[in-house]
């Protein structure tokens, strides 16, 4: 009883901890510019309003951060998973010479920081014509996420039994077809937890995210919301309400997949 | 269908702890139809033959045809082969229709002829009423009729077993070998089976191939291999209880050949062809081709029961024969009492006789 008590009380703990900034925030966005700094504040709003929501997508260019953020996300997720699967189902499978270093090494590019390469990164882009694009930006996303992906599925592969694809072979498929048809479906649950993170990871990005791409209309979320606080007058409200939005996707897809984020990793983390 | 013929295939794996030579020089005609097994000890590379005429590895060397076709370098799904896992390797998301549609579908078959055909093969295997099921959700037995009937289906040129029986219990494997040996008479498709268990090799195969670290010793009807052993690797690796071996020489005594082990000596019927050019040699006689004779006998040999077990519907005896041990194998009512002493009678017709003491020692004959 005591433990049952101590477990909870240290969740409750954790839980206030992690979710007050997300309810103040919330809460925020719902109150009219007026009551955001009355004092003593009121824990729920006197007045709600969507004032906030509707001037964020009237007044500012909220709408357009969005749709580009979202475009690069969902695209540099789907470039780390494409390449990330093969490369790992590579590792896992095929007998390479300096197959291990190799590994390393990628574990070494995940952690390595990134604002060390943003400027090599800027550099090389720019010779690239890659600065202010949405895929240079994806690409640039894949230092991260693509080593990230690669470390993960590598051993949800290795955990796959070789005569499932070596049947499928037979059976008529070609080693891609084989991926396709027996491996990948063994493997959804990595697939979906790695591509939930490389997807997060880019939503929040925001150093690269300033420095590769100055053009406004290609801005993304987290350097474009940064506009709205100003030195002399920042509307919280509208902040409030931008943060909001913003926070959406991400618990979304943990609410929709937490089952298999643990699953997932879980069963990468079981070998080493 | 079509005969395979397997020329001087060689295989070696490099390693960081040096060379292995998973197979060596294996030469091999297979007839159309024909069941083969191949057998040996763990390692001795019989997967590893039969994964390479699946395409599955690249042979270091040599060559594999099916009919007047050089297949050594066709990818395996162009091969017109199927092959049974020990694993089963059945697909786990999929249902056993699914499981059983796959070669068809990846070869464009559509989709009432596929139908067509898993109601034609699913009461062969009695699987009519499952095949809305997951592998997980089948037994044993259950699964490996849906990894017989996943190769089947497909019609092959040549089936390929690695083991297929060797996860069931052993009550079940009897009843599956049988069922193989009915396929195989009915559907008369080429039959590459490998096994270490040599019961089934014996009991299924019309030729056996029996290897040994990467070498074929013999090939022959389970007959021959039985009665007519190439060599003494393949003389104790047949048979169970083992065949038994007195280590001894040659010699001619008086004009007839004479086998002199530790402490007896043996007559025997004729010399060999051709004389060994050592006299060092190892005389193989099986548990039962050793009778109990009277002891005024001719020729018979005296020695003392050690101890005997029962097997069932016969009896082991551990019998001390000069100063070395043999088994005698006789029917479960025939007793004898640990301390007795009994004589022996060898049949001079079945005896076996090797040039030498080693593993390769060739036989004589
Ligand atoms: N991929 C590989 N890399 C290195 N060595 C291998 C490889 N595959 C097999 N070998 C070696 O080749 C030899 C033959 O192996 P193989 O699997 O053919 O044996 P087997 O006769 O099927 O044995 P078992 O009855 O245990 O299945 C063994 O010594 C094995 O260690
Ligand atoms: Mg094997």
């Amino acid at each position: 009883m005591l433990r049952l008590l101590r477990t909870y009380g240290l969740a409750m703990v954790l839980l206030t901890f992690v979710a007050f900034p997300l309810y103040w925030m919330t809460l925020t966005s719902l109150k009219p510019q007026t009551e955001v700094f009355r004092v003593p504040p009121t824990f729920l709003p006197a007045t709600w309003t969507l004032e906030h929501y509707v001037n964020l997508f009237w007044l500012t260019d909220f709408g357009l951060l969005f749709w580009n953020s979202l475009k690069v996300c969902l695209l540099s997720t789907a470039l780390s998973l494409a390449v990330g699967i093969l490369g790992a189902y590579a590792l896992a499978r095929f007998n390479v010479r300096g197959k291990e270093a190799y590994g390393r090494l990628v574990l070494l590019a995940y952690m390595f920081p990134g604002a060390l390469l943003v400027i090599p990164l800027l550099l090389l882009f720019r010779e690239l014509g890659l600065t202010n694009s949405h895929l240079g930006l994806s690409l640039a996303y894949l230092t991260f996420s693509l080593p990230f992906v690669m470390w993960v599925m590598r051993d949800f592969f290795a955990s796959v039994p070789v005569d499932l694809e070596e049947a499928a072979m037979i059976d008529g498929a070609t080693r891609l077809g084989a991926l396709w048809d027996v491996v990948l479906p063994q493997a959804v649950p990595g697939i979906i937890a790695t591509g939930i993170f490389a997807f997060l990871f880019a939503w929040n990005e925001y150093l690269y995210a300033l420095i590769l791409i100055s053009d406004e209309s290609l801005r993304t979320l987290p350097p474009g919301m940064m506009r709205f606080v100003s030195t002399t007058d920042t509307n919280w409200g509208l902040i409030m309400a931008a943060s909001t939005l913003a926070t959406l996707p991400m618990a979304l897809a943990f609410g929709l997949i937490q089952r298999y984020l643990v699953t997932g990793m879980g069963a990468g983390g079981v070998k080493g | 269908m079509a005969n395979v013929r397997i020329d001087r295939l060689h295989k070696e794996f490099r390693g960081p702890t040096g060379t292995v030579h998973a197979l060596q020089e294996l030469t091999l005609d297979i007839a159309d139809g024909e069941f083969v097994s191949l057998v040996g000890p763990s390692g001795c590379g019989k997967s590893t033959a039969l994964r390479i005429i699946a395409g599955l590895e690249v042979p270091s060397s040599g060559r594999i045809l099916f009919g007047p076709r050089d297949i050594t370098k066709l990818e395996p799904r162009d091969r017109n082969i199927a092959m049974v896992f020990q694993s089963y390797a059945l697909y786990p998301h999929m249902t056993v229709r699914q499981n059983l549609e796959y070669g068809l579908r990846k070869r464009g078959i559509g989709k009432e002829e596929r139908a067509r055909k898993v109601a034609a093969i699913a009461p062969m295997l009695r699987l009519e009423t499952m095949l809305e099921r997951k592998p997980r959700q089948l037994s044993g037995g259950q699964r490996q009729r849906v990894a017989l009937g996943r190769a089947l289906i497909r019609d092959p040129e040549v089936f390929l077993l690695d083991e297929p029986l060797s996860n069931l219990d052993a009550k079940l494997r009897v009843h599956m070998r049988a069922e193989l040996a009915a396929l195989h008479q009915k559907l008369r498709t080429t039959m590459i089976y490998v096994t270490h268990d040599q019961l089934e090799a014996m009991t299924l195969s019309d030729r056996i191939v029996v290897m040994n670290h990467g070498v074929m010793q013999q090939v022959g009807t389970p007959e021959e291999i039985y009665s007519r052993p190439a060599n003494r690797f393949v003389a104790e690796f047949i048979g169970t209880p083992s065949m038994n071996m007195i280590e001894g020489e040659l010699r001619i005594e008086g004009g007839r050949p004479v086998f002199q082990g530790p402490g007896i000596a043996v007559p025997l019927p004729q010399a060999p062809p051709r004389m060994p050019a050592t006299p060092q040699a190892t005389l193989g006689v099986r548990p039962e081709d050793i009778a109990l004779v009277p002891p005024d006998a001719p020729g018979a040999i005296r020695a003392k029961v050690t101890v005997s077990e029962l097997a069932g519907a016969e009896r082991y005896h551990f019998i001390e024969l000069g100063s070395g041990s043999v088994i005698l194998r006789t029917p479960a009512t025939t007793v004898l009492r640990p301390g007795e002493t009994v004589a022996l009678g060898l049949d001079p017709a079945r005896l076996h006789l090797f040039a030498g003491a080693g593993e390769d020692a060739a036989a004589l004959r």
